[in-house]
């Protein structure tokens, strides 16, 4: 579960990876170039949330999956178990 | 690879256009992205929005404003310039170049239109519902709300886009 984590969220960072470069390109790079950056204080508020935003959406989302499917396993190792555990009673 | 290089010349020249063509832009421009999102929006929401020339489109209590910054022109360009990325190894001839380009453009124009409409749907919902709690100002919620719902349309188009180019390798190996 450590591991897993982490894992999962390199694999969606990498997945994810054209979407966001296009993101960052339409919302930081162009307006940079077309001069936006020139209003500092309110284009660094903005550019703060667009930089930070996805990636902590994209962590979030893992996490999410990853829980999911911990609990899911869990649940069928549970009644695995208690099938096995039956049947040997049965024996 | 020429005719690849040549797709990806006329992307970079069609995002530096559109982006030039939002910039000079007067709202009353952008009625092909904003009627069908105020309409949209209206259907969803319940509340019929009234175009008011130069200005935009009004909620009728005139509380909520669709207007130029509101377009999703932004949005349409980068999922307009991923699309093209992402299908560009399909691009090996004049035709499929022109086949390429035209779907891009009508799947980031649909896309844009949905996922605009979703944006501002929520943005209503919100600002009806202040959350009395937050520690954001609704500003900021409003900055926060756009960013995942525009980041999260990318990565859903990007989704679709890859599973609809798989579709006609699948076809012909069989599957």
């Amino acid at each position: 579960m450590n591991r897993a984590i982490p894992r999962a969220a390199a694999r969606a960072f990498r997945h994810a990876a054209l979407p966001l470069a296009w993101y960052y390109a339409v919302t930081l790079a162009l307006p940079i170039a077309n001069g936006a950056a020139q209003g500092v204080a309110a284009f660094a508020e903005h550019a703060l949330a667009v930089l930070v935003v996805p990636p902590v959406l994209i962590v979030l989302v893992c996490a999410a999956r990853e829980i999911v499917r911990l609990l899911r396993w869990r649940g069928t190792a549970r009644a695995a178990a208690r099938e096995l555990c039956d049947s040997r009673l049965q024996a | 690879m020429k005719t690849k290089l040549c797709a990806l010349a006329i992307v970079a020249a069609a995002v530096w256009g559109m982006k030039r063509y939002y910039a000079d832009a007067r709202v009353d421009d952008l009625w092909w992205i904003l009627s069908p999102t105020a309409w949209l929006v209206g259907v969803i929401t319940g509340r019929a929005f009234a175009f008011a020339p130069g200005e935009g489109y009004f909620a009728p209590d005139r509380l909520f404003l669709i207007e130029k910054s509101c377009a999703g022109i932004n949005f349409m360009i980068a999922a307009f310039g991923m699309s093209m990325f992402a299908r560009v190894h399909r691009v090996g001839s004049a035709v499929s170049c022109a086949r390429v380009l035209g779907t891009s453009l009508l799947a980031s124009y649909a896309a844009a239109v949905l996922v605009n409409t979703a944006r501002i749907a929520i943005a209503m919902w919100l600002a009806a519902h202040p959350m009395a709690l937050s520690a954001f100002t609704s500003a900021q919620i409003h900055r926060f709300e756009g960013i995942t719902v525009y980041f999260g349309g990318l990565v859903l188009l990007y989704e679709l886009v890859l599973r609809f180019d798989r579709r006609p390798a699948l076809a012909r190996s069989g599957r």
